[in-house]
């Protein structure tokens, strides 16, 4: 079993009409065991920022945690929010450092630019960013996650088309996969307000 | 010739000693439809070790046989006969390839076993032992005994030890001697028991059945007894879930008693400590 | 005879590079059955690696009038296994005078393949047929003959892609508030070819064409759908 799948968990983004939507599973297990079915893998960094670190729980933490840290300092020295570009560039920075023992989560950046303008893309585990126009998965049932995508998805969704969307991709897709889901949370982020759903899925 | 075949000779004099030399330097393809129990081995060697050579394509694509796997079965005997419970899960590794597996099977009206493990293994080999139930009952006018079912099945799994078959299953009946349940595995296991569970999720289901069960359970008690273990377990094991089924073994046969979805099941009973 | 004492393989260290018997060839294949019509569909490309040997493979096999087996994977093993069961389908045709029903057809895949336990055939099959009563059934398997009869299924290399999308949107799950009904022909037709068409974006052993082939009532029908085909 790869170490990536080692406690499981999924997370999607994708891009709306001046709107974008981040969601993941909230499952945290070792292996087969579920331990717990809060454990949240996107993280708010700034009100229109969000990243999503699916993969090995502890690194999902530690990352979470020295992003925070250089953020901080970033935002102190500069007196100014991080867009989501610099952000990535940041996290991918962060993920290079290790480049020969690396963190095992394959993190996903979603956001609003300074414009207000949507922003996704999705990392591998050593930084390599890529930035397409729809949308990016990552975690255990990523393919499961594409073929829903794939046909669920189109350009110029409202935020509550948006919002249904999203959760039927990961929610179904989850539902093939043994490791994620046992619950999943949505965030709808827009220009004025960031809702957040919690969405009941199956429990077994 | 037709006269050698009415007759049946064949079986007691070589008629054909030419011919049946040759078809035995070629044996027939798919020899198991006419007798289940002879199937093709590897060209070489040991099958595990022998397929462990064949981890990738030429082009360096690792192969991977994702069998099925099948998880969490219960059984146990009590007062009113035995209870079988099962969840309906098959992963391909971390895949889901079925909600809806079938982990009871009906040997016969008297007869269940569940599975465990690779699931073709278990479902191959239950259809091989219900055929062979069914000849001893034609020849000996009478039911098999479970103890004697699962002596079959625990010898004929044995016959193939270190070939990498995989499976647990529970062989549960009622016949003259009572309600009984065996559990059989294909290390080769064979033992009579009142309480087991098999699988994946067996850990987490011991847990709520040893802590419920007692002998004098009523009909409902134990359905319910099963079916709670059943449904933590699913809760907790990745690889277990689908639909909870319950079978009850009585004097006069198996009754099927319910199909529930796991998490349906998990939601109504407001599970909220979790 | 140990492969070793062949006079040319006998200088072979253990770890050299030698023959293999499986490749992982692609394909994906998907089927619908509804009330009265048993849709199957594979896409056409067979590769190996990076490279495609033919964008113009169907991997469906029509092997009676009710039923067709589609079956991906290693193309080797998928040749050798279609050619057994159409033989065993011909031995059974002169035998019984009839041809063979589609759920005793599905029994003897899954004999076939179990057959082969200990050196198995590299494939996912996934059969459809009309039944006796006219309805369309799936059937699938894992490689050593689990079988599970279901009304749709998605297999191959593809198969993980498609299947939560053929959950949803033929066996209406997760969606709240909905009457369970069976889908139309036209229905099942229109999915089949978009989640190929998603397929093919995303699996680069899926694409070429789809072969889709529906059975009713009335014989069989055919028709080719073009894919994306880089």
């Amino acid at each position: 079993m790869s170490i990536l799948a080692y406690n499981g968990g999924a997370v999607v983004a994708m891009k709306g009409k001046n709107c974008v939507a981040i969601a993941s599973d909230k499952r945290f297990g070792i292996q087969a065991q579920t331990l717990s079915v809060n454990f949240e893998k996107v993280f708010e960094m700034s009100p229109h920022l969000y990243v999503g670190l699916p993969g090995l729980a502890t690194d999902t933490q530690t990352v979470h945690q020295r992003l925070k840290f250089r953020q901080n300092l970033y935002e102190l020295k500069e007196g100014r929010r991080m867009s989501p570009k610099a952000f990535s560039a940041m996290l991918s920075n962060l993920l290079y450092e290790r480049r020969f023992g690396p963190y095992f989560v394959e993190p996903i950046v979603a956001g609003l630019d300074q414009n207000y303008e949507p922003y996704i893309n999705a990392m591998d585990l050593i930084g390599c960013i890529t930035q397409p126009d729809d949308f990016v998965v990552s975690g255990t049932c990523a393919s499961q996650l594409y073929g829903m995508c794939e046909v669920l998805w189109e350009p110029n969704l409202e935020p509550d088309d948006l919002f249904e969307t999203i959760s039927q991709a990961l929610v179904n897709a989850c539902d093939r996969d043994a490791v994620s889901g046992w619950g999943a949370v949505v965030h709808i982020i827009e220009k004025d307000k960031v809702t957040i759903k919690h969405v009941k899925t199956r429990m077994d | 010739m037709a006269l050698v075949e009415l007759c049946n000779l064949e079986s007691q004099v070589n008629v054909y000693p030419f011919q049946k030399q040759n078809e035995l330097a070629e044996p027939e393809a798919n020899m198991n439809l006419v007798n289940p129990m002879q199937l093709a081995l590897p060209p070489l060697g040991n099958p595990i070790s022998f397929m462990k050579q064949f981890s990738h394509t030429e082009s360096g694509k690792p192969i991977k046989f994702d069998f099925q796997h099948g998880t969490t079965t219960l059984g146990f005997v009590f007062q009113g006969g035995v209870i079988l419970a099962v969840d309906s899960r098959a992963t391909g590794g971390q895949y889901i390839g079925s909600q809806y597996m079938k982990k009871i099977v009906e040997i016969n009206d008297y007869m269940l076993g569940t599975l465990a493990g690779g699931a073709a293994d278990c479902v191959y080999w239950d259809r091989v032992l219900s055929k062979q139930c069914r000849i001893y009952e034609l020849r000996n006018r009478e039911r098999i005994s479970v103890a004697a079912a699962s002596k079959l099945m625990a010898n004929m799994i044995y016959s193939y030890k270190g070939m990498g078959l995989s499976m647990g299953m529970m062989l549960a009946g009622y016949d003259k001697r009572g309600p009984s349940l065996y559990y059989i595995d294909s290390e080769g296991t064979r033992t009579q028991g009142k309480v087991f569970s098999v699988g994946s999720g067996s850990v987490y289901a011991y847990g709520v059945l040893d802590s419920g069960y007692k002998w004098d359970l009523t009909d409902e008690e134990a359905y319910e007894l099963g079916r709670s273990s059943i449904m933590y377990a699913t809760h907790r094991d990745a690889y277990s879930g689908g639909i909870i089924r319950v079978y009850h073994i009585k004097a006069d046969g198996w009754k099927h008693i319910s199909n529930q979805d796991a998490s349906d099941l998990f939601y109504d009973r407001k599970v909220q400590n979790i | 005879m140990a492969l070793a004492s062949l006079p040319h393989l006998s200088g072979m260290k253990k770890n050299d590079s030698r023959f293999n018997p499986y490749d992982d060839n692609g394909g994906s294949i998907v089927a619908i059955g509804g009330d009265n019509y048993l849709l199957i569909a594979s896409d056409t490309r067979l590769s190996t690696g990076y490279s495609i040997y033919t964008r113009n493979q169907s991997k469906l096999f029509q092997v009676s009038n009710k039923s067709i087996v589609g079956c991906s994977g290693c193309w080797c093993d998928t040749l050798t296994l279609t050619r057994l069961i159409n033989a065993r389908m011909q031995m059974y045709l002169h035998e019984h005078n009839k041809e063979m029903s589609t759920p005793a057809l599905a029994q003897m895949i899954s004999t076939m393949l179990y057959y082969k336990r200990f050196f198995p055939y590299y494939v996912s099959v996934v059969m459809g047929g009309l039944e006796p009563d006219g309805s369309g059934w799936v059937y699938s398997y894992d490689p050593i003959g689990n079988l599970e009869r279901s009304k749709f299924h998605a297999g191959g290399s593809s198969g993980a892609l498609l299947q939560p999308l053929l959950d949803n949107q033929v066996g209406l799950k997760n969606i709240q508030n909905i009457v369970e009904e069976s889908i139309t022909l036209e229905k099942a037709s229109r999915i089949v070819q978009d989640v190929f068409i998603s397929a093919a974006e995303r699996d680069i052993y899926t694409g070429d064409e789809i072969h889709i082939m529906c059975i009713t009532a009335d014989g069989i029908k055919e028709e080719k759908v073009d894919l994306r085909k880089d």
